[in-house]
């Protein structure tokens, strides 16, 4: 069994980075984290081999300038190689040329099923792992709180406004799971010391064989044409006790209509 | 030269970190108050192999030595967890077995250090010898096949959550010298003979303190660990990580106490400013950020020279500076994180206070600082003895 995760890079964002102003995109240089949506995929990923009792985890990743930090930590959680693109001409790339250059790496790696996040927690579009499934003529089911392989299918639960459904598919397959789906690990300390020499295959769209005009700001059919900072919340009413003060809240729920 | 962390370094505290920030100071004092033990704390580290990082490979260790050792007490420490039986059981004990125990005592003790599974304590203080270790009475004598040991130890950590003690006794006499041949043995805590008793001190810490009463003891000789009569030089292998390990506690006590002060002072607002705009309150606290991050720089460089020139005379000389610099700065910066803090630093509620027994104990033990000021005045500056 063998599990491709789609992991991205993101600078940290306990420090939030900026904006380009001209193209409004993230400035991503610097040092980068495993985005912490990716690390449930990567423990899925790790525990359906387990499970499986043979293949492996193959981590995919497009960054710029080669960075590999957040792979390490991925790669010390225990999955066992990685591929990443980094190319100077994906500066500006939209989700679907993502979903293209991903697409290309993926199908070299040959994975019976593929997981990734349900979206980015730098760019939150959750559009490009459907789109991988799409260019790769795959099934694919997302929003999984529940991910299990059986006689070769693909069972998930999937999660939904009212509650769960039962979606089974055959494999290969690309399926986006959620934060409940699994309790990341700590990389152990082996598996720290053992991420260094793990290997890192980093390719360009070259090797991919893609064209330049598809990808990058070229290529990109998406444009960020505004940034705005999201409305502030008011205020909140402080009920100072004066003896009244249940009356009060009384008074106030019964204006929201709960009571 | 190269002073950026490594990457394994980086991942290795941030996994630390995020372990311990689950539990956090809070966690800690409760138990410590509680009379219990943080048994899910140090199962939680265990777990992932972190309290077995100094460990060789082979014996299912991390392979790696003092520098990850001492880099997991300090974050464990700087999320309000200082754990004062590291210091003891992985850094001296698990390191003296690795270096001069038999490869059946290998096979015995060190996997299970590796899993931190294995709670070691180490006895080697007594009320009449201080920190004069050839002045040590307590008796280990050859009787046929076992050694009988007769004596007192006290300042004894942790030895509740331990499964054995590695004590260090008077086998013999030098004729020469007329000083003490010292062997170390590991016996385990439940050996009849031995009474243990808890001296009650003003640390609010898991560990409890002990005197132990050593009453015809008797020890399987399979028991002594190294040499006989060579303990005093042996004991010297476990003393450096010793006083490194109380360095990371104490360089993890001042960051959790300057992280504390300086979100406190940047927040709390008197006269309409926070009070970190005046310099009376954030001089203070920048003065001891620098002897904090010099402090941590030696302790860095100790660990280094201990996990790659442990023979030099260096090694020692840095273990001890390492030691002072960072008992000196943890007590400053505590004393004026809690100063920042107002009426507030002397509260429970704000976890401050409560470390004062642990950060001051740090500049008595596990060498105090008079004594470090003698060895340096000595040894590195060559003056003459004092004692």
């Amino acid at each position: 069994m063998n599990v491709v995760v789609c992991v991205k890079q993101i600078p940290d964002p306990a420090a939030p980075p900026s904006l380009d102003p001209g193209t409004n995109n993230l400035i991503r240089a610097g040092k980068l984290i495993l985005d912490d949506s990716d690390a449930y995929g990567v423990e899925m990923a790790l525990q359906l081999v387990d499970k499986a009792g043979e293949g492996e985890v193959t981590l995919v990743s497009m960054t710029p300038n080669g960075e590999t930090s957040g792979l390490r930590t991925a790669l010390a959680m225990g999955a066992a190689k990685a591929i990443l693109i980094s190319d100077d001409s994906l500066a500006g790339t939209d989700a679907l040329g993502t979903a293209k250059v991903l697409a290309a790496a993926i199908k070299r790696a040959e994975p019976d099923l593929i997981l990734a996040a349900t979206e980015s927690t730098d760019g939150y579009t959750g559009t490009t792992p459907v789109q991988i499934a799409e260019i790769l003529g795959l099934p694919s089911v997302t929003f999984a709180k529940k991910v299990e392989i059986d006689g070769g299918s693909l069972k998930v639960e999937r999660q939904t406004e009212a509650g769960y459904d039962e979606v089974e598919s055959p494999l290969p397959a690309l399926v986006t799971v959620t934060a409940g789906v699994v309790e990341p690990r700590y990389p152990s300390f082996k598996g720290i010391m053992a991420a260094k020499s793990k290997p890192v295959e980093t390719l360009t769209i070259a090797d991919l064989g893609i064209d330049a005009g598809q990808v990058g700001a070229i290529g990109a059919r998406q444009e960020i044409t505004d940034v705005s900072a999201s409305e502030e919340r008011a205020s909140g009413e402080i009920v100072v006790d004066e003896g009244d003060a249940h009356q009060r809240v009384i008074q106030f729920l019964e204006q929201l209509k709960v009571l | 030269m190269d002073f950026r962390q490594s990457d394994e370094h980086l991942m290795l505290r941030e996994a630390v970190s995020a372990i311990a920030s689950k539990f956090g100071h809070e966690y800690y004092v409760a138990k410590a108050r509680a009379d219990e033990r943080t048994e899910e704390l140090w199962n939680a580290v265990a777990e992932p192999g972190f309290l077995g990082v100094s460990v060789p490979e082979e014996y299912g260790g991390g392979g790696g030595g003092i520098t990850e050792l001492a880099l997991v007490a300090e974050e464990l420490a700087a999320a309000g967890c200082p754990l004062l039986i590291m210091v003891v059981s992985p850094a001296i004990c698990a390191t003296i077995i690795a270096k001069f125990g038999t490869d059946a005592q290998k096979q015995r003790w060190l996997p299970r250090f590796a899993t931190g599974e294995l709670k070691m304590a180490f006895a080697i203080t007594e009320p009449d010898a201080g920190s004069n270790s050839h002045n040590l009475s307590l008796t280990a004598a050859k009787d046929g096949d076992i050694y009988r040991l007769n004596g007192t130890k006290y300042y004894i950590s942790g030895v509740d959550e331990a499964e054995a003690i590695l004590v260090v006794t008077r086998s013999g006499v030098d004729p020469d010298t007329g000083r003490g041949r010292l062997s170390l043995f590991v016996v385990d805590t439940d050996t009849p003979g031995l009474e243990k008793q808890v001296l009650p001190v003003e640390i609010t810490a898991p560990e409890k303190q002990f005197t132990l009463f050593f009453d015809n003891v008797e020890v399987e000789a399979d028991r002594l660990v190294g040499a006989e009569g060579e303990g005093l030089r042996q004991v010297f292998f476990g003393l450096n990580p010793e006083r490194i390990l109380s360095a990371s506690l104490a360089n993890g006590i001042s960051r959790y106490a300057l992280e504390k002060a300086s979100a406190y002072a940047g927040e709390r607002e008197v006269w309409g400013t926070p009070i970190g705009r005046h310099q009376g309150i954030s001089h203070p606290l920048a003065k001891a950020k620098i002897e904090v991050e010099l402090a941590r720089v030696m302790t860095d460089k100790a660990a280094w020279l201990c996990d790659f020139d442990g023979d030099s005379p260096a090694a020692g000389e840095v273990a001890n500076m390492a030691k002072y610099a960072a008992a000196e700065a943890t007590l400053a910066a505590l004393d004026q994180a809690i100063q920042t803090h107002g009426g507030n630093g002397m509260s429970s509620e704000y976890g401050l206070a409560d470390l004062w027994g642990m950060a001051r104990l740090l500049r008595i033990a596990p060498v105090s600082r008079e004594m470090i000021l003698n060895f340096v005045a000595q040894h590195s500056l060559g003056l003459p003895k004092s004692y």
